[in-house]
């Protein structure tokens, strides 16, 4: 699973290497002649070299920035592999300043119509830069006469401002590389900690010094210079029910650790361990500055909780509030840029503004909260060995309450208090309050899903069946089912699109309760007729128990797997259904009554039957107990999919007596 | 100077009681609420268009926003380039009482690149801003001006096309100097146009439309074109990017494209001039002759879509695509015509509207917006042939549901010509599936089975076909809703003809597919085929039943029986025969095989409104045909 590798810059300070290797531009015959991939034939194309290389320096504009080398040579082998010759390169921008390709290239070189080799080089008017948002930008091009069997090679430089965000590698990619190389000149001014992730292991890593690397207005510095390389790097073949790529993805990132200010020579430690992270969140103008504006809150707070003696009914009260007073603006952050203050006049802000305020606003309010750091789903997993403040991507509150604890997240107003979105559910998150040391909480499995539906229903000798359907949602379920009431205009429209979604069924009458009372389970009870038997001078007439909810394929495919299921939550689900049969039918077949169970209490299916008189009464039970299965756990939770949806396609049969 | 005051006085009242609607929300009628999230106050769209490369687009728009599923509709978008250029943008929020909340300016737009998810590049920017209102209702009025400099292009007035959206008031002037000649088309229009001359001098033309219903989607709709009320505008004379020109119908307006933007793009090296004619010259046919090329040009290019300037209109040089590989559809069809070309094969470039939903241009309104596709047509003598240049694998001559059976412009040297692309009918629309299995006494299946896919069905594989064998069978398993669906072996073939072929075989094992319960067994008839939708029903339906496209799906599947095993229930044979579609299911016994046989069959056309909810019955009637099952008791 994960694998996360410290690599301290002592233990390969010993090895010596060569020369920056770059490898050689131009392509080979035998590139060009390649037909496939041994080590993957079903590649569409193949990295046969990738090359970067990062340093920190002083550019011409006497600035000290981060510049990245980058250099690649793709062989395609078909159509389908078209595609890797069109080059994105996602760049960050700042307020003021931001990051920069520049020194573009590229060549094709190809087998003409005549089987004569040919090369055509990238017009660099064909080099376009476009702005998706505020903070980010890509500069994309498209490579020239591209056709199957040929090798595209090219390079680019990149200049960044943000030398604290050392430059990653990623060694794999959605198709195979034969080798990749990576090397790094970390001037001694700074020092940063190196991790490994995926379950790749470096062919090769090397390091040495480079004496005098970095100069600048008299202050020198020797460099490491360190070389990691990787040979026959496997395609990253995703798969569903999977979080965020990056988790394992093959790749080294770099965290800064210090910095010595080369010109006045002061040293700024940025990560040691986890104290020096809380007292840089406290002090920071954008974090802890604004979780000590609670004066500011108090005011505005007061009449919220009026009258109000319990921390419960508070801090609900300020928590509903504040979910209506803000608008979420879509972005993400753990921080408040421009102020709690700003983003409470405005009625909108980022996660981190909304989300502080939220904090603040119930600190003021006496109810004891931290924040709580995490990192989404999609941004990855955290790496735990040492503190990694951008690892980070989402903050919520966590409310202390009576001993239990809350975790509150106001940008979603439909969300019951104490429940997070399942994007939040991810890995671990870090408790960072004013007053004491932060520590880890478990965030993987903290909430559940579940839904209750029990049917009571006749049928009449008519073949229709009457009764009522009583569903009730619980946890994340209630929040999923109010999203998607909501997204209607009324509850009335809403019955009426789910009659009309459902022909053979009539909504007689409907009952849809708590719906904007989030903390209490969301309930519907429809009255309804259903189209059942057009012919009751049959027989036999056929029935499934299951035709309110079924499942009739099942989201597991592959034999195998190599990554875990994340679900991100445990879930249980019940059917009860209790019939009236007509005096002149009796009960031929009954459902399965079965029990199946994945191993260490992972999950079970369960039905059960009871029959009196007339009515029988049908229960099945469905949970999956775990938020993540692990790949050895797959096969399990496959087959209990088998079992469910085999139970499922059973009918039941009357027979007349 | 008594007088003077007064006047200025009531001139300032006058101006502030009509700047200044009341948008207080009890005021909206009750009768545009039903499946509004959303109405429009008042919206007043006007257009001027001051000379051939200077019109100026000014819009106020009054919307009240009811809920949070309007939010959507209260985001501010408007886009601009180097020849659209934003001169104002401003607004106020007005609460549920419609008093003004807020107000906002440029400033709080935020200016990024357009993305339409295909394109590598287009010099389109979008300039955009959500008020942060977060009690609901709230209204927002915005007004901003746009300066544009060309007059070839206006956008259409559609008062209402979005869904979810009531228009309590709408209006659209057109007006331009008095030299400048247009023509209009009122479509569903409840009101026609009034027509004056401002102060100005300038000509007018203006509608408006008041209390409109936000309309539901009904499934199965025409297009919108046949129910939706529209303006559209066109220019007798402009000027678009520095180009003149003038068209008032499709023969003169094709004549334009040709000569100004198409003539000087076809030219072509020598060099692959003579390749061309080398790669031909053993062919006599010149059917098989472009055949030919185009294969040539297929293996050769792929699509990119980079859009500048009038390059939105206009194609890359042939030239430049022969160097580059690569180009849009306009590139790529004027590349496969200059290539065609140096063999002396006559081609047309045919703009067209393209998707699975077939919309033609208006007959009798010629306008350069009703497009954005481009193939290539072919005028064999009887034998006219259209071909699609963005696609490396789609056969020589076929269009698949992309541009299928609708009107096309020809750009031809002679003027614009309409032409009709080939429909492909039901009948050729083929899915015929052929399978033999063996069921064991454990529920067990085994097999193979055909599938041969024709007419718009041939490329219902297309993602698969081209896959390494082991993703192949990853996509297979999704394809087939059997449980445990073990693929052993799956081969495609193709033919690439006119009429092209995919033909698929595959061997599979799918354990538990049978069900066993106290000595029975119990199995779905139709494996490969289940249909599970039935379209919702609708209630007072307005609009009449459109079916796009028809097909026709034949399964015949034979099961072997367990030994020992007898047949103790099976389903009644479904027939039905409607006027848009057919449908069968049968089961016969014979020895110890179980033979299934479906038919279904759906026709394209259009059906009277009242007809729907027959179409939801048999639907709903073949979902539940294709759930039937089989079961199987043990003994005689």
């Amino acid at each position: 699973m994960r694998k996360i590798l410290l690599i301290t810059f002592i233990a390969i300070g010993i090895q010596h290497l060569a020369v920056a290797q770059d490898f050689t531009q131009g392509f080979e015959i035998g590139e060009l002649n390649m037909q496939k991939y041994d080590k993957d034939t079903a590649a569409h194309a193949v990295f046969i070299n990738e090359f970067g290389n990062s340093k920190i320096d002083v550019t011409n504009d006497d600035h000290i920035r981060l510049t990245y080398d980058y250099h690649a040579k793709i062989k395609i082998f078909d159509n389908k592999g078209l595609t890797s010759g069109t080059i994105e390169i996602p760049i960050h921008n700042g307020d003021n300043d931001g990051e920069e390709v520049t020194d573009v290239t590229g060549t094709t070189y190809y087998k003409d119509d005549d089987g004569m080799i040919q090369k055509i080089d990238l017009d660099p008017k064909k080099i376009f830069k476009v702005k998706d948002y505020k903070y980010g930008s890509t500069v994309k091009f498209a490579m020239p006469g591209l056709r199957p069997g040929c090798v595209v090679e090219f390079r680019y430089k990149l200049v960044s401002p943000y030398w604290d965000r050392f430059r990653g590698w990623e060694f794999q990619d959605d198709i195979p590389k034969i080798y990749s190389q990576y090397e790094v000149h970390i001037p001694g001014f700074w020092t940063f900690n190196a991790s490994l992730r995926g379950a790749l292991k470096l062919t090769k890593t090397s390091s040495e010094l480079e004496r005098e690397c970095f100069t600048s207005h008299g202050a020198k510095s020797d460099c490491s210079h360190i070389v990691y390389a990787l040979k026959d790097i496997p395609a990253f073949v995703e798969e569903d029910y999977m979080t965020s790529p990056k988790n394992f993805k093959s790749a080294i990132y770099f965290e800064l650790v210090e910095f010595t200010n080369p010109y006045n020579g002061v040293r700024t430690v940025v990560t040691k361990e986890w104290k020096d992270i809380d007292r840089q969140l406290k002090i920071a103008d954008e974090f802890g500055s604004q979780l000590k504006r609670k004066d500011l809150m108090k005011e505005r707070m007061a009449p919220i909780i009026a009258g109000k003696t319990d921390e419960m009914d508070k801090a609900k009260a300020i928590y509903a509030y504040l979910q209506k007073w803000f608008k979420w603006n879509d972005y993400i952050g753990i921080n408040s840029n421009d102020g709690i203050k700003k983003a409470m006049d405005a009625h909108t802000g980022s996660v981190g503004d909304i989300n502080l305020s939220l904090i603040t606003a119930l600190n003021a309010a006496g109810i004891n909260t931290d924040a709580v750091l995490l990192s989404t789903r999609e941004h990855g997993n955290i790496n735990t060995l040492y503190p990694v403040l951008s690892d980070f991507n989402y903050v919520v509150a966590k409310a202390n309450i009576g001993g239990k604890s809350y975790l509150l997240d106001a940008t979603d107003p439909l969300l019951s208090f104490g429940l997070l979105q399942l994007s939040c559910l991810n890995d671990k998150g870090r408790v960072i309050s004013l007053d004491k040391p932060s520590y880890w909480i478990e965030l993987s499995s903290i909430q559940k899903r579940s839904n209750t539906s029990s049917l009571d229903l006749t049928l009449l000798d008519n073949g229709k069946i009457k009764g009522t359907i009583s569903n009730y949602y619980n946890g994340y379920e209630a929040y999923q089912k109010r999203k998607s009431i909501k997204k209607f205009n009324s509850v009335d429209e809403y019955v009426e699109d789910l009659d009309a979604k459902l022909p053979k069924l009539r909504i007689l009458k409907s009952n849809i309760t708590n719906l904007d009372s989030l903390d209490l389970p969301l309930g519907e009870v429809f009255e309804v007729e259903i189209d059942a038997f057009s012919n009751m001078n049959r027989e036999h007439l056929e029935f499934n128990p299951f035709f309110w909810d079924r499942i009739t394929t099942n989201p597991f495919k592959l034999t195998e797997r190599d990554y875990p299921v994340d679900k991100g939550m445990a879930s249980d689900s019940r059917l009860i259904l209790t019939m009236h049969l007509p005096a002149k039918y009796a009960i031929e077949t009954h459902p399965q009554v079965v029990a199946f169970a994945i191993p260490n209490s992972g999950g079970m299916f369960a039905t059960s039957f009871e029959t009196q008189d007339d009515t029988f009464t049908f229960s099945n039970i469905t949970r999956f107990n775990k938020a993540i299965y692990s790949p050895e756990e797959y096969p399990y939770l496959k087959e209990l999919y088998n079992k469910i949806i085999l139970a499922e396609k059973t009918d039941m049969v009357f027979k007349k007596k | 100077m008594k007088v003077f005051i007064t006047l200025f006085l009531v001139l300032l009242i006058n101006v502030s009681a009509s700047a200044q609607d009341n948008y207080d929300v009890s005021l909206i009628s009750k009768d545009l609420l039903p499946y509004a999230s959303a109405v429009v106050r008042n919206k007043e769209v006007s257009v001027e268009v001051k000379d051939y490369d200077n019109t100026v687009y000014h819009i106020k728009t009054a919307i009240t926003i009811l809920n949070k599923n309007a939010d959507d509709i209260a985001h501010i978008v408007v886009w601009h380039n180097k020849s659209r250029i934003i001169k104002s943008i401003k607004g106020t929020v007005y609460d549920q009482l419609g008093k003004p909340t807020g107000k906002f300016s440029e400033s709080n737009f935020e200016d990024v690149n357009a993305g339409d998810g295909f394109s590598l590049f287009q010099d389109v920017k979008i300039k955009h801003y959500n008020p942060a209102v977060t009690s609901y209702p709230y209204t927002i009025f915005y007004e901003y001006e746009v300066k544009s400099k060309q007059s070839l292009d206006f956008e259409d007035w559609e008062p209402n096309s979005t869904t979810g959206l009531a228009v309590e008031k709408s209006s659209y002037t057109f007006s331009c100097k008095p030299d400048f000649n247009i023509r209009y088309k009122e479509i569903n229009m409840p009101v026609k146009v009034t027509t004056g001359t401002d102060k100005q001098g300038y000509k007018t033309y203006s509608w408006q439309v008041s209390n409109l219903k936000a309309i539901k989607d009904e499934p199965y709709s025409p297009d919108k074109l046949k129910y939706l009320s529209c303006v559209k505008i066109a220019p007798d004379k402009f000027s678009y990017e520095g180009i003149n020109g003038s068209f008032t119908n499709w023969k003169e307006m094709g004549k334009w494209i040709y000569d100004k933007l198409l003539a000087s793009r076809l030219l072509l090296t020598d060099v692959t001039a003579a390749h061309m004619k080398e790669l031909t010259a053993n062919i006599a046919d010149p059917k098989l002759k472009a055949k030919k090329i185009y294969e040539y040009m297929q293996a050769k290019t792929h699509y990119i879509s980079i859009q500048i300037g009038i390059g939105g209109f206009q194609p890359f040089l042939a030239g430049d695509v022969d160097q580059q590989n690569y180009g849009d559809c306009k590139a790529l069809v004027n590349y496969t015509q200059a290539l065609l070309k140096t063999v002396n094969i006559e081609s047309y470039y045919c703009i067209v509207q393209a998707g699975s939903q077939k919309v033609s241009p208006l007959n009798d309104f010629a306008s350069m917006n009703q497009f954005d596709h481009v193939i290539l047509c072919l005028p064999f003598k009887n034998d006219t042939t259209f071909v699609e240049c963005t696609s490396q694998k789609i056969p020589f001559g076929f269009l698949s549901s992309f541009t299928d059976d609708r009107m096309v412009l020809a750009c031809t040297p002679e003027g614009g010509k309409l032409l009709h692309t080939p429909k492909y009918t039901a009948q050729n629309n083929l899915q015929l599936r052929k399978a033999s299995f063996v069921l064991n006494n454990e529920g067990e299946l085994s097999g193979t089975m055909e599938t041969v896919f024709k007419g718009t069905q041939y490329d219902n594989r297309e993602e698969a076909v081209e896959d390494a064998p082991k993703e192949q069978i990853k996509d297979l398993k999704k394809e087939y809703a059997i449980n445990n669906l073990d693929i052993q072996k799956a081969e495609f073939k193709q033919d690439k003809s006119v009429h092209p072929v995919t033909t698929e075989n595959i061997q599979l094992l799918a354990r538990d597919y049978g069900s066993s319960n106290d000595g029975k067994l119990t199995f779905l008839m139709n494996a490969a085929n289940r249909m599970s939708h039935v379209p919702r029903e609708v209630r007072n339906r307005r609009l009449d039943v459109y079916i796009n496209r028809g097909y026709t799906d034949e399964d015949d599947i034979t099961y072997t029986l367990p030994q020992g095993y007898q047949v103790s229930l099976r389903p009644t044979n479904v027939v039905i025969d409607k006027p848009f579609g057919k449908f069968s299911a049968t089961v016969t016994l014979n020895g110890n095989q179980l033979i299934y046989k479906r038919r279904m069959q759906v026709f394209d056309g259009t059906y009277n409104k009242d007809t729907y909810q027959d179409l939801v019955d048999f639907y709903q009637a073949v979902v539940e045909a294709d759930n039937d099952t089989v079961t199987l008791t043990k003994g005689n």
